[in-house]
């Protein structure tokens, strides 16, 4: 009996101190985990960078710094390298050449350049003309930094040069051609967005899977916050007073473009009457009826097109539009009633007027 | 292994101990988190690159080379104003003195952001449009 | 000292040299923070063998796992080394002055508050100059510091029992 006491104990002692092991590694390790959890998180990135005339800023959620930075500088490169492409004052970009070839010949123009021109003819067909990429002759004439507004006359002759029908391209041969001595195009309504879904591409294809890109106002967001939460973007109100940020109503956003057309951006005003860059193709004039247009949809470059299209359509036909298409928006008209497609109810937080 | 064992293994000074320790160290912490992120800084940018970190506390005035020119910068009793800029537009030095947010002079590629790195991505909103 | 304590000092050592190296294969997020496995050994040395028992085995341990990472007399041993005489000894000043006082989950956590109080230190010194940067991050070492020093402590406790146990069935 006495020799079989003295083999058991140590036995049961090596078997306690393997439970003691155990323990102290589970223990040990899911403490380790919770700590390398809080420490190795996903954190938020975010660069500026004024490109295209305006400021852009590239937000991308990241475990690691230099991964984040060089996603976010190769977004930039790709932005600048649309700038190139698309500047309207710049006689070397593409769009430069196919202005100064109008009515003369047809120009070859790179990929980006055929697909931007695409969206604009889509944009236009589907807006009856609202948004029209060939308003650049009338344009020129309003100079809204020395508040100049032009004569009647020169408005009207300007006007026979604005037509998106007389914009040719074609997909086979790689050209696009503007039929009529003069005519120019101006993308700045459209390439804001295009620029924003490329760089959203570009932060994509450099594994990045969660970010947001502003392009000014044309934001284009993908993928939910560290938190879990999707992105939450504010509408400014048209009607701001003061320097601060004033926001009447925020969404939240992931997968989705959003841009807003409004009076205020470019804007002076001259005997009482607002004149601001949203011409109407039509007459030649900034556009009544609005205040604010917000559009949201999967596409940058649509939902920057259509904000400045359904602005000139109007609150009633805008909203129609927009049902027509399946996109959502938000209207602030001239009275400063706001419309809203049905599906976006419930979707858009508005902030009590203050 | 047990929690009453456990429990009876360690004394009362080694779980005044714990206790005391957990709550100085979350204290510290709370103290941190709270007292930290107070310190405003400014941050003056030329194309997208840092150029200057200040503490707002500390009244100076700052030259900018900008892709255009000088800009320059005040800071004086916790606020930040352009006082000078080469752009045409002049709307950077319109915009006066700011407390908080930022002055962007886009003809010279200057931004100025007042707040701290943390402030900028906890706001409210994570962008705006229009 | 007697031999036979000579061979437990040898074979505690490996123990804590083992944990020590099985430690350091974990990734860890912030380099020079350890969960401190080896203090397990050195608690259990200490308290069944006293303190200078224990300071052996600690500098044993340091001297051999950096000979054999290659890190020996470099700014990661200097840590190493400092945290774990650093912590030894305040477990074993403490115990000796007041023995009833604290049990081996008290011992273990000042320890730990030593041990990584030692390396904060040592780290302004040796490679961040900048005091704000401890200090924000001192409170969470800290803290986990306390954590995994109580887990540490009660694993001791455990171990210390039943290896007293074993020695008393043996020696019957």
């Amino acid at each position: 009996m006495k020799n079989k006491f003295n083999v058991h104990p140590p036995q049961r002692t090596k078997f306690n101190v393997l439970i003691f092991i155990f323990l102290l590694f589970t223990v040990h390790y899911s403490l380790f985990t919770l700590y390398g959890c809080a420490s190795q998180k996903e954190n938020v990135y975010r660069k500026s960078k004024i490109l295209m005339d305006t400021l852009v800023t590239i937000t991308v959620v990241s475990s690691s710094k230099d991964s984040a930075e060089k996603a976010i500088d190769t977004a930039f490169s790709e932005i600048e390298k649309l700038e190139k492409l698309f500047n309207f004052f710049s006689p070397e970009s593409e769009l430069s050449l196919i202005n100064k070839n109008a009515g003369i010949s047809e120009v070859k123009v790179s990929q980006d350049t055929l697909d931007i021109l695409d969206k604009t003819l889509y944009v236009s067909e589907k807006t009856e003309g609202a948004f029209d990429a060939t308003i650049g002759p009338v344009i020129t004439l309003y100079d809204f930094y020395k508040k100049v507004k032009p004569e009647d006359s020169s408005i009207k002759k300007k006007l026979s040069l604005v037509n998106y029908r007389y914009l040719m391209i074609d997909r086979n041969k790689s050209t696009a051609f503007l039929k009529k001595r003069g005519m120019h195009i101006d993308l700045g309504g459209i390439s804001k967005g295009y620029a924003a879904d490329k760089a959203v591409e570009t932060l994509k294809r450099n594994r990045i899977h969660s970010g947001l890109v502003s392009v000014a106002g044309d934001i284009k967001a993908f993928g939910l916050k560290p938190d879990g939460r999707p992105w939450k973007i504010g509408i400014r109100n048209p009607r701001a007073k003061g320097q601060e940020d004033d926001i009447m109503a925020t969404i939240e956003l992931t997968d989705t473009a959003i841009s807003t057309s409004g009076d205020y951006e470019r804007s002076f005003i001259n005997d009482g009457k607002r004149y601001h860059h949203l011409l109407n193709p039509r007459t030649g004039y900034p556009a009544e009826g609005c205040q604010s247009v917000s559009i949201i949809t999967k596409e940058c470059a649509f939902t920057d097109a259509f904000a400045t299209g359904i602005f000139i359509l109007g609150p009633e036909k805008g909203i129609k539009t927009l049902e027509k298409m399946g996109f959502d928006g938000v209207i602030v008209d001239s009275q400063g009633k706001v419309h809203t497609t049905p599906h976006i109810r419930g979707k858009v937080e508005f902030k009590r007027s203050s | 292994m047990n929690l009453k064992g456990l429990l009876n293994s360690t004394t009362i000074a080694d779980r005044i101990l714990l206790f005391i320790l957990i709550l100085l160290s979350l204290s510290g912490i709370i103290f941190i988190k709270e007292v930290l992120p107070k310190g405003h800084i400014v941050w003056i940018e030329v194309n997208g690159h840092p150029v200057y970190l200040l503490p707002i506390e500390k009244d100076r005035i700052v030259s900018v080379n900008g892709s255009e020119g000088n800009t320059i910068v005040e800071i004086k009793n916790h606020k930040v104003r352009i006082t000078e800029s080469p752009c045409d537009n002049k709307l950077c030095i319109q915009q006066g003195w700011i407390e908080k947010g930022s002055i962007v002079c886009l003809p010279n590629r200057v931004v100025v952001i007042v707040g701290t790195p943390e402030d900028e991505l906890n706001k409210r909103v994570d962008a705006i449009t229009g | 000292m007697q031999s036979q304590d000579k061979y437990r000092i040898a074979l505690l050592s490996a123990y804590a040299l083992a944990l020590h190296g099985f430690e350091s294969l974990l990734p860890t997020p912030i380099p020079w923070l350890r969960l401190g496995l080896a203090n397990i050994i050195t608690l259990t040395t200490l308290i069944l063998y006293g303190i200078r028992a224990a300071l052996m085995v600690t500098l044993i341990r340091v001297v051999l796992a950096s000979l054999f990472t290659g890190t020996f007399l470099g700014p990661a041993f200097i840590l190493s080394l400092g945290g774990g005489v650093i912590s030894t000894l305040s477990m074993g000043i403490v115990s000796s002055l007041m023995p009833r006082l604290f049990g081996p989950v008290g011992l273990s956590l000042i320890g730990a508050l030593f041990h990584n109080s030692a390396q904060l230190f040592l780290a302004y010194v040796i490679f961040i100059q900048r005091i704000e940067a401890i200090l924000f991050i001192s409170p969470v070492i800290i803290f986990l510091g306390t954590l995994t020093g109580s887990v540490n402590g009660i694993v001791s406790d455990m171990l210390i029992k039943n290896l007293k146990k074993a020695d008393e069935k043996i020696q019957n």
